[in-house]
């Protein structure tokens, strides 16, 4: 399937050996790039930007009260004349949040608005219930702004495939220039984009194979995904829902993991909710030995695409881990090079599955004058109103599925146990549930580092003639960012200059991800 | 014409029905048993059935975007309770899965049921005939699996409206499928097994067990000497079910005497013929995929052990104690009390009070399927066994067999009681009393031999019609004259004396 893509999964040596360097010579790397280390403003954001215009798509619908920028909008808070009654969770003005705005990606049910996931399909479904991750945010006494543009029901790494037209890119747009216009990454592009432009403090996305990651990382922002079960996916419309994970965004990654704190915790309204005593059970790295990780380079991410820039990037963030103290070495995952395969086995089997009951019969899209079959009226309202990506993954899922195809699913879900296996010989923690015979002995990894993606987001306009040619081109993308969502581990996109640099960590392990996230980004 | 002396010639056809011994007869069934659950299968809405069209309905049941189920765990016990009662391997680790297609009860666009490990499996019931309706001594229905599944909505299509009208009521309402194996060999088989099933789930209190309400639901599959088999769908009847097999084995048959072909196929039934509904070709692909939502369902393995202990006695076991001493009741009534557990419940707590007060089995068991159930015919009102208390029934049963109180007056104070609540509060001695029921105890036996003399005369010199007809040899008819005696003495006289009064005074 992948035969005809532009990368080849196979570790090179020559790089290899370049990382063998950085390990014996902590200095190897140019210094320039740590002063990449945040997103250098030229524009202030804070000033110039009217986020009620939106020039970068990243909203789909916004509510009244929606200022001009976060100071301003904090600043109404409390005091808004606005009523916000309609809401049926209590906006608290005591809580951990408050004084913050979000966005959440238009997947994730609201009762003021429509929840579209940015499909025709949807286009007109406003849900009866909030999401717990929206009542919980609202009632820690964040200000919900708006909900953000995604790439169609969570199916894309560009946030071009959506019915509201695509996400600009605000790390490189320049207004009026249709020449700046790049894809934001996907599928969470909106709720990346939308903080890059400083429309709010931070934004929900949900991450399948990547989603908030790459998008984080094109945009130039702080992208989170907690282990897979942490936050409740009650009220999150399903892609594939053995992967779907809300993720975090912002750009200030305190905020990152106050938003996650407040997330962090059992739903029961979600069966896939890690329960109470499970999350007890899970054994994180011990905090003393914080100072003095082993940070694992898996060789299998050392691919030819990756662009010389991003493999520079991660060759500096490598030599200053070990500056700070860590150890860094390499470790090998192989069934990482099969992970692609397996990911879109699965995630389009169970997409199928899940799209099943879009039907237009109880809600959403229905063709106006039905004639024929109650049937008839299912496939004219799924064939108008789905868009192509979507369709082909239904497609490509219904096949998986079929009788005649053999046990694709199967095997797919092999290689994911076999991943889950290898990444637990990695990390030196036991996987919380998982229980393999692991052998105890040291000299193993606390966390995996590599960049987010291959490279840096291409003009819209290139991206979607690429696609044209060649639609398994935009899937490739998802190679970094894969292995993690099928391990169900927490993962986090950091942005060093204009890249994304990916900390990965044992399932369960999330305060280790962020606690090394941020010493470093101080 | 031609079409009438069709059906005729059909339904005569029918009504002679035999199995031709060249010509076997192989069955399976499949049944689906809504189960008796306070909430649906995975949401927290009532399974209710009688309510208006999608006014019980919760998020999950109309498979609205970013829900999920939650597996109610009383749909699993009451599977649990079917499967250890119909003697399954209980398996400790069993998964729900999806079976995918479209149809607009089905909210999802996919059932969750159980396809690739289910509940219990390996199952049988033995059909014995000291109590089933069947041709050999004994006969062993194995059962395949036992699966806990979802429920669709209704569809009803508007003539006048030309509309689908959609009540999601039902849907996600839990369901248990039973299949058996292919090991009926002749009609009287499956309907013993139907309604012996019937009687179980009843009886478990697991279902209502009505075919007719679509509560039980059943599929029937048939082949003849082992040409494929045509499945017929969706039976709402044990009429309907002999119906379609006569029909369905003898149009193989027909097909196989012409040499014809007999296709793999799935019929329908049409209240008089089986119809092609959908041929294998055109079979649905479900694409059956793991619920990857859905946790597995991991049991103890003393499950099968515990269940067994929670289970009340079963109808076998009811019907073999009923029908051996001391209660020697007819199957008939045995199976009436297996099948209607409130009376059985009354009979226990009446045989017991009955028996105390050293008054026969027997007596009680006359009173109770008799006068007392009769007399709710009689009121024409809904038989309901909390009106009168099995005690106070027993102690007029006493009295009767203690001969305080004639059968006659007995059946006025009867009906008295079923109509007076405030008389429920009162003991039967002192509603004798207050209706003056009581056998003329302050008169003499000559006395009293002397008082029934002069009404049976009166009565005789009254009615020469009627002594005529006896003197012709009617002998029957002396039974009104005692009627008119009883009715003279408001009961209190036994109707034994009469006739032997009337015999005296007619020479008879």
């Amino acid at each position: 399937m992948l035969r005809s893509s532009r990368i080849q999964i196979r570790p090179r040596c020559a790089i290899k050996t370049t990382f063998k360097q950085v390990s014996s010579d902590p200095c190897f790397a140019p210094a320039s790039f740590f002063s990449l280390k945040r997103l250098s403003t030229t524009r202030s954001h804070y000033e110039q930007l009217d986020s009620t215009k939106d020039i970068w798509n990243s909203l789909i619908s916004k509510r009244s009260g929606l200022s001009k920028t976060i100071e301003d909008t904090n600043h109404r808070i409390g005091s808004n004349a606005e009523p916000s009654n309609k809401e049926n969770v209590t906006t608290t003005s005591n809580g951990s949040l408050v004084n913050t705005s979000f966005v959440v990606k238009d997947n994730i049910t609201t009762t003021q608005e429509e929840t579209t996931s940015a499909s025709q399909m949807l286009s007109n479904y406003k849900s009866p219930f909030n999401a717990t991750v929206v009542s919980l945010l609202s009632a820690e006494g964040s200000k919900l702004v708006g909900k953000a543009n995604l790439d169609e029901l969570g199916m894309g790494s560009s946030s071009t495939n959506t019915f509201y037209g695509p996400v600009i890119n605000p790390l490189y747009y320049k207004e009026n220039d249709d020449n700046t216009k790049h894809i934001a990454g996907g599928s969470s592009g909106g709720s990346a984009a939308a903080v890059a432009a400083k429309l709010a403090t931070f934004s929900l996305g949900t991450d399948t194979g990547g989603s908030v990651r790459l998008p984080a990382s094109y945009c130039g922002v702080i992208g989170f995904k907690p282990t897979y079960g942490r936050i409740s996916r009650w009220g999150v419309v399903p892609y594939a829902q053995t992967l779907d994970t809300v993720g975090v965004l912002s750009e200030d990654i305190n905020i990152v993991e106050k938003v996650y704190r407040v997330l962090n915790q059992y739903d029961s309204k979600d069966p896939t909710s890690l329960p109470e005593n499970t999350r007890q059970e899970i054994i994180t790295t011990k905090t003393s030995d914080l100072s003095f990780l082993t940070i694992g380079l898996p060789e299998e991410f050392i691919i030819e695409d990756l662009s010389e820039e991003v493999k520079e990037i991660w060759v500096s963030v490598l030599a200053n881990l070990q500056k700070m103290g860590h150890k860094v070495k390499t470790v090998s995952i192989p069934s990482i090079r099969h992970s692609l395969s397996a990911y879109y086995t699965l995630v389009t089997a169970e997409a199928a599955s899940n799209l099943s009951r879009y039907d237009g019969v109880r809600y959403g899209y229905s063709v106006d004058d039905i004639q024929g079959s109650a049937h008839d009226m299912i496939v004219a309202n799924r064939t108008k109103a789905f868009g192509a990506e979507v369709q082909r993954r239904i497609l490509l899922g219904n096949y998986t599925l079929s009788s005649d195809s053999g046990d694709h699913y199967k095997k797919a879900t092999q290689v994911r146990e076999r991943l889950v296996k290898e990444f637990n010989q990695v990390f030196n923690l036991p996987h919380a549930l998982v229980a393999d015979d692991i052998d105890l002995s040291t000299g193993k990894c606390d966390i995996l580092l590599s960049p987010t993606s291959i490279g840096s987001p291409p003009p819209i306009e290139e991206y979607l003639q690429q696609t044209e040619e060649n639609f398994l081109n935009a899937y490739i993308n998802d190679i970094l960012t894969v292995p993690a969502s099928l391990a169900g581990l927490p993962a986090i996109s950091l942005p060093f200059g204009n890249h994304g640099i990916q900390i990965m960590g044992q399932f369960g392990d999330d305060d280790t991800v962020l606690a090394l996230s941020k010493s470093l980004l101080d | 014409m031609l079409s009438r002396r069709l059906v005729h010639t059909s339904s005569r056809r029918l009504n002679k029905f035999k199995l031709d011994p060249n010509y076997k007869f192989k069955c399976g069934i499949e049944i689906h048993t809504q189960l008796k659950t306070r909430y649906k299968l995975f949401s927290l809405s009532p399974s209710s059935f009688y309510s208006s069209p999608n006014s019980k309905i919760s998020y999950f049941d109309v498979g609205l975007p970013g829900t999920q189920p939650k597996l109610n765990p009383e749909a699993l016990y009451l599977a649990l309770k079917l499967a250890v009662a119909l003697n399954s391997d209980v398996q400790l680790n069993s998964t729900f899965d999806r079976k995918h297609y479209f149809y607009p009860d089905q909210p999802l666009g996919y059932q969750i049921t159980q396809h690739y490990h289910p509940i219990a499996k390996n199952g049988f019931v033995e059909l014995k005939s000291e109590f089933d309706e069947i041709s050999v001594p004994s006969k062993i229905i194995n059962i395949e699996q036992i699966q806990i599944e979802q429920d669709t909505g209704k569809t009803s299509y508007d003539k006048y409206d030309k509309t689908i009208k959609v009540d999601y009521n039902r849907s996600n309402v839990p369901l248990i499928e039973l299949v058996t194996k292919p090991d009926f060999e002749d009609l009287k088989q499956v309907g013993a097994f139907v309604k012996n099933y019937q009687t179980l789930v009843k009886h478990l209190d697991i279902c209502t067990g009505n075919l007719e309400t679509g509560a039980i639901r059943v599929d029937v599959n048939v082949s003849v000497n082992g040409h494929p088999r045509v499945e017929i769908k969706n039976l709402g009847s044990n009429g309907e079910i002999q119906e379609a097999l006569k029909y369905e084995y003898n149009r193989q048959v027909q097909l196989l005497k012409n040499q014809e072909d007999i296709i793999q196929e799935t019929r329908g039934w049409t209240g008089n013929k089986t119809v092609t509904l959908r041929i294998k070709e055109d079979a649905v692909d479900y694409r059956y995929v793991p619920d990857s939502e859905l946790p597995f369902i991991n049991l103890s393995s003393t499950i099968s052990s515990d269940i067994r202990k929670s289970l009340p006695e079963l109808p076998e076991q009811i019907l073999k104690k009923l029908t051996s001493e001391p209660y020697s009741l007819e199957l008939k009534y045995a199976k009436f009390l297996v099948d209607n557990k409130d009376i059985l419940t009354y009979y226990y707590h009446l045989i017991q009070k009955v028996n105390e007060k050293q008054q026969p089995t027997k007596l009680a068991n006359n009173w109770l399927f008799h006068e007392y159930l009769g007399a709710f015919t009689k009121l024409n009102i809904e038989v309901d066994m909390t009106i009168l208390a099995a005690s106070l029934l027993g102690d007029l049963i006493v009295k009767v067999g203690e001969k305080e109180i004639s059968t006659t007056s007995a059946r006025l104070l009867l009906l008295q009681l079923l109509q007076t609540p405030e008389d429920r509060d009162k003991s039967i001695d002192e509603l004798i009393e207050q209706y003056d029921l009581g056998k003329p105890q302050d008169l003499s036996a000559d006395e009293l031999h002397d008082a029934v003399r002069d009404i049976c005369s009166e009565i005789v010199d009254n009615n020469p019609d009627v002594v005529e007809r006896i003197k012709k040899g009617q002998k029957n008819s002396i039974k009104f004259l005692v009627g008119l005696g009883m009715r003279e003495t408001q009961g209190k006289v036994d109707a034994k004396a009469f006739t032997e009064m009337f015999k005296e005074l007619l020479k008879l």
